[in-house]
């Protein structure tokens, strides 16, 4: 479920990159005053422990040819508290995107908030209140796998908001939405039944570490956590309504369609020249030029004459950038053979 | 350690490699958010942008197969995304290359600009990537204002990545040799769950080592390093020719393929 650049307008893009590096830079202070030297190094290795257990892959039950691998942002945040955890899986989320490549840089910030901040926080939160309350395994066991299941599907459902947001997809929000919720329920089934057992093999090994949560001293306060959660979901809802409503995209409705301020209608539909040398010239050079615009000017349909020469036109971009590129290829090449044979 | 280093080009040397790797780390992310911000119809363009992480790929020394070897890895969910499109928009769009027009969908269209602008992208990362050594960007990142707790545990990270693969490889290996057939959910889950869990406690121990040794040598939360970074004369040279590039793309070519 890595985004990746392409699914993204700049807007949202810059948009969650804002967010996340907020909230990064908000946790980092936070965990400056709890976290000890010794804890750095342990909070280190055990990123790099999830990256090792990503690679252990087992086989799916009743589905044979499958095999499934964990995610441990749950697992981490159980043992390690959600600051400390949502750190460690945010910096395997940057590691992911730098040095193999997975999800985009600009995606960055989306990949951040869907796989470490959210799963940490929430996971920690719903484990630790499923759990409350005198020790039991069975009570153990159901806080861990519905915290599992619930925190990778509040990632999940994140992606199709960005995705739809950004209106790049075709594919219809309430279908992505749905195929997103149905395969990440059985990811974070397949999650939380790992974590349990992995739970459940520590407290036999090394009960030390599972009783006393390497955590040290971690408080969320009950209050401020109900009150980040009830923001963050009028914050989707109000996001879920304005899709239904059916506005175009972020960036027109915020300088076209402003249904807040219906006074905003006019100083658009300004008959000033300066607009609409404006409006010219970006149709002209226009960043973004939709389809329709381009139609539109040249005629409903295409014809014939404009069609070849649209051809044309493209098909010079395309060789013309592969003659570059193969020149520049050759010339690094003899450049490279000099350089070779000089010494 | 048998696996290929993912950034064993990061090592190499060359012009790219010596740049500094905060002006490549700010030229990538504008190159990227200017190649995003293309419209949905045009792809020709794509192929023009594609030249600049294409000059850099091949000024560095990077074998161009390893690049895109490494974009197919990473391609399935953004495939599937991108297949998708010509299910659900079939307005119909003319397309023209060369001497060939065809009647297509835009679903067609918005498909192979995904596509396109995925590869594109891609390639400018990994040129940052492999030119830039981590221990470098990391510093570059700290520059720029990444809070030092992240930077420190990324460098962690980073170091011991490859050692903890290592061992995990060694875990299936021995699992492999003893497990000669499924073995039916219950145990298989259970097996996996040892494996992570001695995973789990041979890192924190591996950490306690290090932790001593750290201490020993008199760590105080202070991450130095030995990249210096300075912006030279032909850094600036970069960001003009990448900026020259951008802007000529913009106002020149893109009126002309329109």
């Amino acid at each position: 479920m890595h985004m990746a650049n392409e699914l993204l307008s700049v807007p949202v893009a810059a948009g969650t990159l804002a967010i996340a590096a907020a909230s990064l830079g908000f946790i980092c202070r936070k965990l400056r005053h709890i976290i000890t030297s010794d804890k750095l190094a342990l909070m280190g290795i055990l990123g790099a422990f999830v990256f090792a257990a990503q690679m252990v892959n087992f086989q799916l039950p009743a589905m044979p040819g499958t095999s499934g691998h964990m995610v441990g942002a749950v697992l981490l945040a159980i043992i390690l508290g959600p600051h400390a955890g949502a750190i460690v899986i945010s910096s395997v989320v940057i590691i992911q995107c730098l040095i193999f490549q997975d999800g985009g840089l600009l995606a960055l910030g989306c990949n951040l908030i869907n796989m470490a901040i959210v799963p940490s926080y929430l996971g920690y939160f719903l484990y630790k209140t499923a759990t409350a309350g005198p020790f039991g395994p069975l009570r153990v066991y159901i806080g861990a796998i519905l915290a599992c299941v619930i925190a990778i599907e509040a990632g999940a459902v994140l992606v199709p908001i960005q995705a739809a947001l950004s209106h790049i997809l075709a594919v219809p929000f309430s279908t992505f939405l749905i195929t997103m919720l149905g395969v990440h329920f059985l990811v974070g089934l397949v999650e939380g039944l790992v974590t349990v057992a992995v739970l459940g093999y520590l407290q036999q090994v090394r009960p030390d570490i599972v009783l006393t949560s390497l955590s040290g001293k971690v408080r969320l306060s009950r209050k401020a956590v109900l009150i980040t959660l009830v923001i963050f979901t009028a914050v989707i809802g109000a996001g879920l309504s304005l899709l239904a409503s059916g506005l175009p995209d972020g960036l027109e409705w915020s300088y076209a369609e402003r249904p807040d301020q219906p006074d905003f209608e006019p100083a658009v539909a300004n008959q000033d020249h300066r607009i609409a040398a404006v409006d010219d010239f970006q149709s002209k050079y226009s960043p973004l030029p939709d389809y329709s615009i381009r139609t539109s000017k040249l005629g409903e349909t295409l014809g014939q004459e404009a069609e070849t020469a649209a051809g044309w036109t493209s098909f010079a971009g395309v060789v013309g950038a592969a003659l570059t590129m193969a020149f520049i290829w050759l010339t690094a090449r003899i450049l490279r053979k000099k350089e070779s044979t000089e010494p | 350690m048998h696996h290929a280093h993912i950034d064993k080009f990061a090592y190499q040397d060359s012009h790219v490699h010596r740049l500094d790797s905060r002006v490549k780390f700010i030229v990538v992310l504008v190159f990227t958010a200017v190649v995003i911000s293309l419209p949905a119809t045009s792809l020709s363009i794509l192929a023009c942008y594609a030249i600049g992480p294409f000059a850099i790929l091949v000024l560095g020394g990077i074998p161009l197969r390893f690049a895109l070897k490494h974009i197919l890895v990473v391609s399935p969910f953004v495939l599937v995304l991108a297949l998708s499109c010509p299910l659900y928009d079939k307005t119909p769009f003319a397309m023209a290359f060369g001497p060939f027009t065809w009647q297509s969908s835009l679903g067609w269209m918005r498909c192979f600009t995904i596509l396109g602008k995925f590869i594109v992208t891609m390639l400018a990362l990994i040129a940052l990537v492999s030119t830039t050594r981590f221990n470098d960007l990391l510093t570059g990142l700290q520059r720029l204002g990444l809070p030092k707790l992240l930077i420190i545990q990324l460098g962690f990270l980073y170091r011991y990545i490859f050692l903890l693969i290592d061992r995990a490889h060694h875990i299936l290996r021995a699992r492999a040799g003893r497990k000669l057939k499924n073995l039916g959910a219950k145990i298989e889950l259970k097996t996996t769950a040892a494996m992570l869990g001695s995973l789990f406690i041979r890192s924190i121990d591996t950490a306690e080592h290090i932790n001593i040794a750290m201490q020993a040598r008199g760590f105080d939360r202070k991450w130095r390093t030995i990249s210096r970074l300075q912006v030279r004369s032909s850094d600036l040279l970069f960001a003009a020719i990448t900026a020259l590039f951008l802007l000529g793309l913009h106002f020149l070519v893109r009126p002309l393929l329109h």
